[in-house]
């Protein structure tokens, strides 16, 4: 009965039209596709502000949600976004219950009744991501479904925040649920609800109230389609669904035969497998052929006993962040644009395991796959009219930073602590800089929670947060700045604290024309510190940034510098650790930045002194930050002639470069060297 | 030269010659058909400090491991301009980023009696 993972992967384009809706098409009069498209945009920002203002985790209230329009074959017409993923995936679980549960006698599907699902085996994207659905009848007419999907911070699982980087299978995950009925009559069943909030027992608060801030999405919504049918006949409602599909995919389809026909490759790198510093490879080949595209994911790294997996399906949907919000960002965010996309994922690769396999942190494992889609659709569109869309890659270093434990309200938490993941910085783009500190990857309008939001609900103080100075990719348009964070410890005896963020050895985020890719990210944690007696003083001497922190030490302390990427651990009251979350890469050779870029930089505290000389190589008064453009000139083509002499040609390359190869430690899960074939079979209990 | 069409930020192909050449100076790289990479200069950057300052020291910095990653610098031999980078492994291949349909290309720019060979 369970999909299989090609099925999940086909469902995520439209199906084609029936005779009926072409029929219902030929309703719509001149100016109705552009007043009720926008009519139902309107709807769903409607539900949106229902569903964050409802809600309390701590994504939920930052906007990293999606609310959904589908047709009655489960077809994305509209989404509020929002996490894109989710609107491309809501599709699978609704295609599901149409195919299996709708004439089903024992579950059946009538006005009322709410569906739910988690599970990625059945089209989502992982356990934690739990989505309500809702059908939309009017006059005894299935008309439409609609959807809310956010992630859940926590799942039951063998550790606490859902993502648990221990998982080696999926039985280690904690609550996997498959499309079932959990309400009729418009209403949760109490008893499934409650058995829910059962297994959510490190955090049965937030369980409780998001499942019903989902549900309150996504019926406000039903209840918009019903009266707009009311109105305008159940026909006219299809006609204007199947319209924007179309519309979508026609779009999509002229744009793309427009652009160069060839073959792309990029290729990205994840430092983390399990909770461990290992080396995987993400390979991409992306052709270009007529009016479609192929995204050939050939070459990734095999399956491992880790957690970090994704299925192709899920993949698609995060390729499908840039295509929504950059190459076709002015079409309806519907399944047509990715109707004219075949996926090649390889069986027994990272991104298509096999379905015993955990995948709890599917999300963050499709980073690098996010980075390679940018890269080459960036590469396609530069000889193109979408020039102004090619960007380097977002930061994508996914900042999960996860805690859990009794808040200072006696209140059992498992969240996100949000802010770094909502504050990575974009990538620089061909004609303008990253935007600093832009969002979620997966989710551009997502927001960094207020400060003081934070403390009030959660047992932290935010000692400081800012830009983190020489975060960006540098590049004659330089990436977006990431941030900083320092969260202390506060009111209870201690709480739990784990980290998913990659990139403290290598980056999975890349330049583009010879922008640089960002910095990496240091781990630091200070453990028994005397912040308290220094607050309690007076002290003026508090650091002001994560660099001043560790450089000059005025909060005493155990000190540990290591990796950001953290296993679960228990943090002691006044025990303080710093979360940065990465800056995009740049675009562009640095030495081409305008020198009055370079200083507003250095007045904005986004680079250093060092950086301005090193990689800019300006010339300025350090001081007054006046910059002399003639010396800039100078230093400029020394360097040019520097790298001149220092360059070889690609046969005296060739003869070094192949004789380098990494540590055969970090290689344990990479597959064959340098080709990411699979070397073993992954045997799971 | 009304034959070029700009591909890259810093690359042009000549399509009558069937080059890639530097879109800063116009120095001829290598066939349109290859891997323009191969007609760089090209440096190997070991020491990523050089780019990533960090006042840290030890195994976690603010630049990547360089037993994990090297930057690989691809440069005009002629104006020196950066036209790519790659952050890989030590001794991971070069990828082959961009390429183009040059046939498609021909017959979409060049006037209709240029027939592909
Ligand atoms: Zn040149």
């Amino acid at each position: 009965m369970r999909p299989d993972p090609k099925k999940l992967l086909e469902w995520i384009k439209p199906s084609p039209p029936t005779k009926e809706e072409r029929e219902c098409m030929k309703l719509l009069q001149p100016g109705d596709y552009e007043i009720y498209t926008e009519k139902l945009n309107n709807f769903l920002l409607e539900s949106k502000e229902i569903f964050i203002k409802l809600g309390v985790s701590s994504m939920l209230r930052s906007g990293d949600v999606v609310t959904g329009i589908y047709t009655p074959t489960g077809d994305m017409v509209a989404a509020w976004c929002g996490t894109y993923l989710h609107a491309v995936v809501g599709q699978l679980p609704i295609k599901f219950v149409a195919e299996t549960w709708l004439d089903e006698p024992t579950v059946g599907c009538k006005d009322g009744d709410i569906f739910y699902a988690s599970d990625p085996l059945y089209g989502g994207i992982h356990n934690c991501d739990q989505i309500v659905i809702m059908p939309v009848f009017n006059d005894g007419e299935l008309i439409a479904w609609t959807n809310a999907a956010v992630h859940q911070p926590e799942t039951g699982a063998c550790e606490p925040g859902g993502m648990p980087l221990t998982a080696k299978t999926r039985h280690d995950e904690g609550m996997l649920l498959s499309p079932i009925k959990i309400g009729e009559n418009f209403r949760l069943r109490e008893d499934l609800v409650e058995m829910c909030v059962n297994l959510m027992s490190r955090a049965p608060r937030m369980q409780a109230i998001d499942m019903r801030a989902r549900l309150s999405a996504a019926d406000r919504l039903r209840q918009r389609i019903v009266s707009l049918a009311q109105e305008k006949g159940n026909d006219f409602v299809k006609g204007l669904f199947r319209r924007i599909v179309i519309e979508a995919e026609e779009g999509t389809r002229r744009r793309i035969k427009e652009w160069n026909d060839g073959t792309y490759r990029a290729v990205t790198f994840m430092d983390i497998v399990g909770e461990k510093h290992k080396l995987v490879r993400n390979f991409l080949t992306l052709h270009k052929k007529g009016d479609q595209i192929i995204w050939d994911f050939t070459g990734t790294s095999p399956e491992t006993d880790s957690p970090q997996h994704c299925m192709p399906h899920a993949l698609a949907a995060n390729i499908a962040i840039h295509l929504m919000s950059y190459s076709f960002n002015d079409l309806p965010v519907s399944a047509g644009v990715l109707a004219p996309m075949e996926f090649i994922v390889p069986e027994g690769c990272m991104f298509n395991p096999h379905f015993e396999a955990a995948q709890s942190n599917s999300a963050p494992s499709c980073h690098g796959g996010m980075t390679l889609g940018t890269i080459c659709m960036s590469k396609l569109m530069f000889d193109s009219p979408q020039r102004e869309l090619v960007a380097a890659a977002t930061g994508n270093t996914g900042v999960g930073v996860l805690v859990s434990g009794v808040n200072q309200w006696g209140v059992l938490i498992a969240d996100f602590l949000a802010y770094g993941l909502n504050s990575e910085g974009h990538g620089a783009r061909s004609d303008m800089d990253g935007v600093d500190a832009f969002g979620f990857s997966h989710c551009p309008t997502g927001r960094t929670p207020d400060i003081e939001d934070i403390e009030i609900e959660y047992q932290f103080l935010n000692l400081l947060a800012k830009l983190n100075k020489d975060s960006c990719g540098f590049g004659k348009n330089r990436g977006g700045a990431g941030t900083e964070i320092v969260h202390i410890v506060n009111y209870v005896p201690y709480a739990l604290y784990n980290s998913h963020v990659k990139g403290s050895k290598i980056r999975n985020c890349m330049g583009l024309f010879g922008g640089y890719p960002p910095s990496t990210l240091p781990g630091i944690e200070v453990f028994h510190t005397n912040i308290w007696e220094k607050m309690k003083r007076g002290d003026k001497d508090l650091p002001s940034s994560a660099m001043q922190l560790i450089s000059e030490r005025t909060i005493k302390g155990d000190y540990k510098i290591d990796s950001i990427f953290q296993k679960t651990h228990v943090m002691e009251n006044g025990d303080l650790w710093v979360v940065f979350s990465g800056g995009g890469g740049g675009y562009g050779d640095a030495l081409e930045r305008d020198p009055e870029m370079v200083m507003d930089d250095l007045r904005r505290e986004i680079i250093s002194h060092w950086t301005a000389e090193n990689i800019y190589h300006v010339a300025y008064n350090s001081e007054t930050l006046e910059a002399d453009v003639e010396k800039t000139e100078q230093l400029r083509q020394q360097e040019r002639e520097d790298r001149k002499a220092r360059g070889t040609t690609w046969a005296e390359f060739e003869k070094e470069w192949s004789q380098l190869r990494p540590p055969e430690d970090i290689l344990d899960y990479y597959g064959s060297w340098p080709d990411g074939k699979k070397t073993r079979e992954i045997i799971r209990l | 030269m009304g034959t070029k069409r700009q591909i890259t930020e810093y690359l042009d192909i000549d399509l009558e010659k069937e080059l890639w050449c530097c879109n800063r100076c116009g120095y001829e790289l290598i066939s349109a058909r290859e891997n323009y990479k191969k007609g760089c200069s090209i440096y190997i950057r070991k020491d990523l400090a050089t780019i990533y300052n960090s006042p840290l020291k030890g195994p976690f910095t603010f630049a990547p491991d360089p037993t994990w990653a090297m930057l690989v610098e691809f440069y005009c031999p002629a104006c020196g301009t950066m036209f790519e980078n790659e952050m890989l492994p030590p001794g991971h291949p070069v990828t082959h980023d961009i390429e183009l349909d040059i046939d498609k290309l021909k017959e979409k720019h060049l006037s209709a009696s240029t027939n592909k060979k």
